[in-house]
């Protein structure tokens, strides 16, 4: 079972609200799909709950994509940061 | 139109912030001892009668309004049988937890508070009806709120609606 993160706690950083805003999805039916309280995405997406190993996965196969792409322990580099960014950006933008 | 009325009491209490709701508890849970404490020392006193009723009152309101708020903002979760994700799981075994913390230590405290005098200062301790009553009847009203008003505690303010 997941734990409320406490100070003293690592945060577990993730990218459900940008996941969940990129599909347009309200909180309501993003815990619709996850069989979840609309209020527990708040908590998520905040980084004041750290989710248990099942709903983690459960997340991962909602969105189609591998756990680590939505938590991590280490904050995430922007998206936008990673498409436009660094010693390939003509090539990735050109795509 | 009373529907609408209901659900902005809802709403407004749904997201009262954790400071508040912490305020509540705490009046909540000492109105009714306060009101039996006030009757024992309004006794004692030459304080009119006048002022001991809407004093009295006021404890026993301040209990009962804030019970009425608590058990709203919880609802069901509380409850062991209600159908709860894990996130409001772990929240209602950790207010459970607080609970038996709680009265433990009031338990310990009354146990040392009544055997120190009579143990060690070889003092009797009696329990007249009006104690014994004023005991049961606190305990009647305020362990089944326990839970509510411990819930309400800790849990963290609401994300905001985006």
């Amino acid at each position: 079972m997941g734990r409320p993160t406490q100070r003293a706690e690592p945060v577990l950083h993730n990218r459900l609200a940008v996941l969940r805003t990129e599909r347009g999805l309200s909180r309501q039916d993003l815990a619709d799909a996850l069989g979840v309280n609309y209020q527990t995405i708040g908590y998520l997406e905040r980084g004041e709950y750290n989710p248990s190993l099942d709903l983690a996965l459960r997340a991962a196969e909602y969105f189609g994509l591998p756990v680590e792409a939505i938590f991590s322990r280490r904050p995430f580099t922007p998206m936008s940061e990673q498409l436009y960014a660094g010693p390939g950006r003509s090539e990735t933008a050109a795509h | 139109m009373q529907q609408a009325q209901a659900r902005r009491w809802d709403s407004w209490i749904d997201r009262l912030p954790r400071r508040v709701r912490r305020v509540i508890a705490v009046i909540s849970l000492t109105g009714l001892p306060g009101m039996y404490a006030w009757s024992a020392f309004w006794l004692t006193t030459s304080v009119p009668k006048i002022i001991w009723g809407p004093v009295t009152f006021l404890l026993i309101g301040a209990t009962l309004a804030g019970s009425l708020i608590l058990y709203r903002f919880v609802r069901d979760r509380a409850d062991t049988r209600a159908n709860l994700d894990e996130r409001q799981r772990q929240l209602r075994d950790r207010a459970m937890v607080l609970c038996y913390q709680v009265l433990s230590t009031l338990l310990i405290l009354a146990v040392v508070g009544v055997g120190i005098p009579t143990l060690f200062l070889g003092r009797v301790v009696t329990l007249d009806a009006t104690v014994v009553g004023a005991i049961a009847l606190s305990a009647t009203v305020l362990i089944p709120l326990l839970p509510a008003a411990a819930l309400a505690w800790i849990e963290p303010d609401p994300p905001p609606e985006v």
